[in-house]
């Protein structure tokens, strides 16, 4: 249970986003021990079952990066520079270690300087595979046993089934919480703000499961039982990029005059579309999500078909959420330095574009220094949809 | 029609201080020229790869490779990559990948628009391939995107990826423990790129053929391995900038005896020079390691300036991508089957230096190679090149050298900051001032140690 | 019907621009941006409107533009230099499908359909695409910017400048000419250096005919021929290229007035038009 709490709704979200890590630094105070991990690609069902508070690092837009560059380089995606920044600022003092997953090259190829730099009492790279086939699969599992048991090494206790089964269900109860946050963005207005609903989200990731679903909980009563009306906005847009774990875009977008209404993100719908089934060996439930049940650029599908059912296959999620929530553009937001991502831009802006949805396509650098240039950018996209 | 930009002033022929090196300008061009002869011949045609385990096996099956990284690397040497990088940044694919990446990319969609190659093609031009071979490794995320975006422009051309993870290094447990899963994965995708490729083809696998590829390929790996530890000698016969140029059948033609005899040839000429006391140069005053990093292909010529300065490089880490096999801590030669054989000699490479990282305390094995060769070779610095394109092999440079600060000693060392393909990024003056100041600092550390 | 003017003002990084329009351009003033864009936008607005021999109240509606229309207070509307580029130059040369424009600070392209942006792309970040390239090299040559294009025109044999940076560039040419190559020459290679820039951008938008050219850049007869080399087809320069962005606010000004007439709706205006005394204060 927390220690003070900071109550409930959308005052307690921007309490635990505004200073990310609160809950983290008082439950170590007690007497818990948390893991830091980056990307959603870390199975927190694990980190849970083995008795840790999981705790997703993010970075900071407002700070510039200047500890980071004496030990990496400039060179890998600016999103993980920062989040290293931050650490080697002291941000995150209260983790007792790190999971890093082989998610991409910036994440894997920094582990080293991770581990070695930061000189945590526990780190380990989970060493997913690229390829989602069936052998992939198996291997994969074999290494979440050789995660599991690792970590259980360092919890001093084995991670039982038991305790695997309840953090999945636990995790599947997050999940079902933030879809039905996203029932909020559905209606013209949406209830809820894009900034609003991505503070909520970035707060989640940084507390322990069950707060985190009452603290969604709690947002959803909130907001369904508010009286005023929104004003109106120009258009619904969709946000597609990697981890936005600030709302510096979103608001620059919203207070342009457009709605954020759905999304591809990290925290955000990225995450939340698929549970964990529950299967007799929790393990296989929990490789086959993280494996393949998140649609991200860094997990290779193999193509089954045409290239158009190849395109459905990797992008349909997209064209679902562009009817669902009525979007009118999208926006790609994609890290310079990005190669998962980088790699899809022509692909992805052609299917959008296909569907007759504009695209925006932003290359940005995660800092404030680019708010001017992006703002114009924005402005004239949403000129550009109001003229359609 | 775009009048296309003329390619640079022709840059610089490097100086090559082997007659073996030498040759391989010619080598490559014919295995360029062989590629466009397969594809009128109507030979099946593979994108491809280095250092994907698949050599032996295309080769043991006549597919056709064509080497898409060797093809930009082509380019970037004559400076004429920036064409194919401007048309890849017009699909709207950003500048800061993988240059190789959008050097093929831009090319790929520019030949499919146009229905033929582009204009003046360097070499005759990059081929459209029958299918496509992309590798999910540890190791490069361009390995498994890089098709997958060709296919926009190529959508019925199919790829085929196969996984080929390595054991990570870590504190809590030894390698061991896991490799047999990681054999057992690697053997199943090779195993799936065999079925994949026999339906391609309409070939059935010869294992037995195959089976004589990878004795050749064990072979050369230690002729490989042999050949480059004859550098050790003072004066050093052989330099990193002739040894860009003898990668090409390291990772081009590994699995043919072409490979093969061209090793012997280069280490018989090895010996011959050690027992003339035959150097790179003929005053050798400073030792140094290529520690990390690809070349800037379109600038080789920075190794004769170093040359110039009294400076030789006897040993480097790129694309010395083997080991001899009889080092290895098991009896490969007792694995027969050749997927096995070939995903044990896989596992085992990347592995290979962990045992001596664990017996320092604190160290890494990327620290521990360095640390090798250093001693073996008798090294006075250390050069690396951050390609800003390459996340892959130009992140932890400034980890592997504060590490082995660290662990070991404070060696002058110097990173060199550029790209592989994008000429643009490379300011001439700018290096060598650097390599200027670099030769100071060795000259002052060698003074001192007088 | 009493005639209606509108007005645009674009403060771009390096000029300002004022137009007054009704059915035709009244008036127009272009002077140099500095630091303080508020007293800027004042008294260029007061010389467009001293020319055009109206008052400020003569003005139905003023649109702002470009970087610094958040700093014109009297503007009742402030919209982006994309949508007022493309509505400038729909009117000018309605057969423009692509708006090249090349300013001080920034380059951009614009893809036009039915007279309005349907996509852009924009270089506002590497000072290579745009006109400061050829200010930090006219510099370090010694040139007057406004020569560049001039001067070009004798090249024989352009010289390759390889690098993209500015500043490295700025040291190429400075070298070039101490090597004796002839000033003509290597401006050429300038012009075409920031013409690949230019074209590699546009190029994201799948460039359709006809192409036009506006901004600074479409001043510089090099620049504009170096472009055209690499399109390998002519482009479309407006009399005035440095006005389009202004003509255009004033042109969606017009626009909105209208849309709001035939709908009835009330316009939201700016306050600093209720007061006299102190607007140009």
């Amino acid at each position: 249970m927390p220690g003070k709490a900071a109550g409930v709704g959308l005052a307690a979200a921007d309490k635990y986003y505004q200073d990310y890590g609160y809950q983290a630094r008082e439950l170590k105070r007690q007497g818990k021990r948390i893991m830091g991990y980056l990307c959603a690609y870390v199975p927190v069902e694990m980190l849970t079952a083995a008795g840790f508070i999981p705790f997703r690092i993010k970075g900071d837009v407002n700070e510039p990066i200047t500890k980071a560059d004496a030990e990496m380089e400039t060179i890998v995606c600016p999103l993980v520079r920062s989040c290293f920044d931050m650490s080697l600022k002291g941000k995150y003092e209260f983790l007792d270690g790190i999971v890093i997953p082989h998610a991409c090259d910036s994440i894997c190829r920094t582990y080293n300087i991770w581990q070695y730099t930061l000189n945590l009492p526990y780190s380990h790279l989970i060493n997913m595979p690229h390829s989602t086939d069936d052998s992939s699969l198996n291997f994969y599992k074999a290494e979440l046993n050789t995660f599991r048991r690792s970590l259980g090494r360092f919890a001093r206790k084995e991670i039982s089934d038991q305790s695997l089964k309840r953090a999945i269900q636990l995790y599947n109860q997050n999940r079902a919480k933030v879809r039905e946050l996203y029932q909020l963005r559905k209606s013209d207005p949406p209830l809820i703000s894009g900034v609003e609903l991505t503070k909520t989200l970035v707060a989640a990731v940084s507390l322990p499961v069950e707060e985190a679903t009452k603290l969604i909980g709690s947002v959803i009563d909130e907001v369904k039982q508010r009286k005023t009306i929104p004003a109106p906005k120009s258009a619904r847009l969709m946000v597609i990029g990697a981890q936005m774990d600030n709302v510096a875009f979103i608001d620059l977008v919203e207070k342009s005059g457009a709605w954020v209404v759905a999304d591809d993100l990290c925290p955000g719908a990225r995450e939340s579309l698929a549970d964990v089934e529950l299967t007799a060996d929790p393990v296989d439930g929990i490789a086959e999500r993280y494996l393949r049940r998140i649609y991200c650029g860094r997990a290779y599908r193999e193509r089954k078909g045409s290239y158009h059912e190849y395109m459905e296959e990797r992008f349909g999620h997209i064209a679902r959420s562009i009817k669902d929530f009525r979007v009118d553009g999208v926006v790609l937001y994609i890290y310079k330095y990005c190669d998962p991502f980088g790699f899809e831009v022509p692909e992805m802006k052609s299917y959008i574009e296909s569907m007759a949805t504009p695209v925006l396509y932003l290359e940005d650098e995660y800092s404030m220094s680019t708010i001017g240039r992006l703002r114009t950018r924005i402005q004239a996209f949403l000129e550009l949809l109001g003229s359609k | 029609m775009t009048q296309e930009k003329k390619p640079e002033k022709k840059p610089e022929k490097r100086r090559t201080a082997t007659e073996a090196a030498s040759r391989i300008g010619a080598m490559s061009k014919a295995m360029i020229a062989s590629v466009l002869q397969a594809k009128e011949e109507g030979k099946p045609i593979a994108y491809t790869f280095i250092c994907c385990c698949y050599d032996e096996i295309i080769r043991a099956m006549d597919i056709v490779p064509h080497w898409v990284e060797n093809y930009a690397g082509i380019c970037g040497a004559k400076r004429d990559a920036q064409r194919f990088l401007e048309r890849a940044g017009a699909e709207n694919f950003s500048r800061s990948l993988c240059t190789y990446a959008l050097c093929g990319l831009g090319f790929d969609a520019w030949r499919e628009e146009l229905g033929e190659m582009p204009p003046n093609p360097p070499w005759g031009g990059q081929v459209r391939p029958n299918m496509m071979l992309g590798s999910g490794q540890i190791l490069c995320d361009p390995r498994n995107k890089w098709y997958q975006a060709a296919q926009h422009y190529v959508p019925d051309v199919p790829v085929y990826e196969i996984g080929l993870p390595w054991p990570p290094y870590e504190y809590d447990y030894d390698y061991r423990q896991v490799q047999d899963y990681y054999v057992k994965y690697i053997v199943e995708q090779l195993r799936g790129l065999v079925e994949f490729l026999e339906k391609q083809t309409g070939r059935k696998m010869d294992w037995d053929r195959l089976s004589e590829l990878v004795d050749l390929t064990d072979r050369t790996w230690n002729l490989i391995w042999e050949t480059y530890e004859l550098r050790r000698a003072v004066p050093s016969p052989m330099g990193t900038g002739d040894a860009m140029n003898t990668m090409v059948p390291i990772v081009f033609m590994m699995a043919t005896q072409q490979a093969y005899d061209f090793f012997r040839e280069l280490n018989d000429e090895l010996r011959r020079k050690i027992a003339n006391k035959e150097g790179e140069i003929p005053d050798e005053k400073y030792r140094l390691i290529w520690g990390g990093g690809l070349p800037s292909w379109f600038a080789l010529t920075d190794f004769n300036y170093f040359n110039s300065k009294g400076a030789v490089f006897p040993v480097e880490t790129t694309y010395r991508m083997v080991e001899a096999i009889y080092n290895f801590d098991i009896d490969l030669t007792k694995v027969t089957d050749p997927l096995e054989h070939i995903a044990w000699r896989w596992v085992k490479y990347w592995t290979y230096w962990y045992d001596k990282a664990r017996k320092r305390p604190g160290s890494h094995p990327d620290v521990e190679r360095l640390i090798q060769y250093i001693e073996d070779y008798k090294i006075d610095g250390i050069v690396m090149h951050e390609a800003f394109s390459c996340r892959t092999w130009h992140v932890g440079l400034i980890w592997q050298l504060n590490l082995l600060k660290k662990v070991y000693k404070n060696m002058p060392s110097l990173i060199l900051e550029s790209d592989i393909v994008d000429v643009s990024s490379y300011n001439e003056a700018d290096t060598r001032a650097r390599i200027d100041a670099f030769i100071d600092t060795l000259e002052a550390v060698k003074s001192k140690g007088r | 019907m009493k005639s209606q003017y509108f007005a645009g003002v674009d403060i771009g990084s390096t000029m300002t621009k004022v137009v007054i329009m009704n059915q035709a351009i009244v008036a127009s003033v272009i002077g140099p941006t500095g630091p303080e864009h508020r007293k800027l936008a004042n008294r260029v607005m007061e010389e467009a409107l001293a020319k055009a021999k109206l008052s400020f109240d003569d003005i139905t509606y003023v649109v702002a533009t470009g970087y610094g229309r958040i700093n014109v207070p009297f503007a009742d509307k402030q919209i982006t230099e994309i949508s007022c580029h493309a509505r400038g130059v729909s009117y000018l040369l309605p057969e423009a499908r692509t708006v090249i424009d090349i300013g001080g600070q920034d380059s951009k392209a614009i893809k036009l359909s039915n007279g309005r942006a349907v996509d852009f792309v924009m270089n506002d970040k590497c000072a290579a695409g745009t006109g400061r390239f050829l200010e930090v090299t006219a510099e370090g040559l010694g040139v007057k910017l406004d020569d560049m294009g001039r001067l070009s025109l004798a090249a024989k044999n352009k010289v390759e400048i390889g690098s993209t940076c500015t500043v490295f560039a700025a040291q190429e040419v400075v070298a070039e000419l101490s090597a004796g190559m002839p000033l003509p020459d290597i401006i050429a290679g300038l012009h075409e250096a920031i013409a690949t820039r230019i074209y590699g951008m546009a190029r994201r938008l799948k460039i359709e005919r006809e192409v036009a050219l506006t901004g600074g850049g479409a001043k510089n007869i090099g620049l504009v021929k170096a472009l055209e080399v690499k399109l390998g087809y002519p482009v479309l320069v407006p009399p005035e290229p440095l006005l389009t962005g202004a003509i255009g606010a004033a042109l969606l000004g017009k626009d909105i007035v209208k849309k709001a007439a035939e709908s009835g709706i009330s316009l939201p205006r700016s306050e600093r038009r209720l007061r006299e005394a102190t607007l140009f204060g």
